[in-house]
């Protein structure tokens, strides 16, 4: 088994900016240090109409209600912090919003992986001696020699299709085949709810035994901690 | 008029069937939407039936309105496809309840 960069092609070139931009990075630093209902308003803000900041604060009362910490408080200004990042996704146009929050669930990979193992790659291909080599990247890889892992990932249930499933399946076996171990998964920015059911229309005959599930609710698992 | 959590859940059941009737005309992702109705209505009937006669927490009111309203705002079906999803988790997260 064996790691390579992904060739770049014009969209991975395009792709790559909105990787590196600062805006996707701020997100990724405050949602991987992030309660659970806080992810919850990122991806709500990220997703919705409204970019009026008092209607978010409104309808999330846990964070910004008169029983939720108080503005200086740690907890609130990154509630605060989040907001404000999640309308500044928000307002951008219908595509590149969309890019935007592929990256910034990349990005939150990346850190929350980087805090349990590493060292931790982005858009990676994977080849195995004898197999046809795999156009697709993997969005995060960790290459450590008994513990490699690969990871796509995907802003929500709907990006789970049969054929992100068998490729991570494919390069499992490859793995396995060699005598090696690989963990694949998928890390959804969605409720772990809408992902299961998502998964099982799709997974075709690939068995889900071998493929790991991380969603919204269950993040800091990536990390090797409890869900906050 | 106080409001209890009875009353909150089915405002919300009602939203989500919004963004179901603006979602329809995604014909491939019908068994999506199907399964997602299914899933979610279920989790917030057992939340109405387990703490239906309750009072409404601190701003879990406003939280919900503006989340119907949020949910009426949405007119493309792609964007409520993926709302159905999570609105939700944002109504138990007002009303204190795990997703």
């Amino acid at each position: 088994m064996r790691f390579m960069e992904a060739r770049p092609d014009g969209r991975a070139v395009v792709y790559a900016h909105i990787q590196a931009d600062s805006l996707v990075m701020r997100a990724g630093d405050l949602l991987a240090a992030a309660s659970t209902v806080q992810r919850l308003l990122a991806r709500a803000v990220m997703n919705g109409e409204s970019t009026d900041a008092s209607h978010w604060r409104t309808i999330f009362p846990t964070l910004f209600g008169p029983e939720a910490p108080t503005p200086g408080d740690p907890v609130r200004d990154r509630s605060e912090a989040i907001l404000a990042a999640s309308l500044e996704v928000a307002d951008r146009g219908e595509q590149t919003r969309s890019q935007f929050r592929g990256a910034i669930v990349e990005a939150l990979a990346e850190r929350l992986l980087a805090e349990r193992t590493g060292p931790v790659h982005r858009e990676r291909r994977i080849l195995f001696d004898g197999r046809p080599s795999e156009i697709h990247p993997y969005d995060v890889t960790v290459e450590r020699e008994g513990g490699a892992e690969a990871w796509d990932c995907k802003w929500g249930a709907r990006g789970i299709k049969g054929d992100v499933i068998h490729q991570l399946d494919d390069a499992r076996r490859g793995a396995t085949d060699e005598g090696g171990k690989l963990l694949v998964g998928l890390v959804v920015f969605d409720a772990r709810r809408s992902c299961e059911v998502r998964l099982v229309r799709e997974r075709g005959p690939v068995p889900l035994e071998g493929l790991r599930l991380i969603a919204l609710e269950g993040l800091d698992r990536l990390a090797g901690r409890r869900p906050a | 008029m106080s409001m209890t959590i009875a009353d909150l859940i089915a405002r919300a059941l009602a939203a989500f069937d919004v963004l179901a009737a603006t979602a329809e005309p995604l014909a491939d992702e019908l068994q999506y939407l199907t399964d997602l109705e299914t899933v979610w209505g279920a989790r917030l009937q057992e939340v109405a039936d387990a703490r239906g006669a309750e009072a409404a927490p601190a701003g879990s009111t406003a939280a919900i309105w503006a989340l119907e309203a949020e949910a009426a705002a949405i007119r493309d079906p792609h964007r409520a496809i993926d709302w159905m999803s999570t609105l939700p988790q944002v109504a138990l997260a007002a009303l204190g309840e795990a997703a």
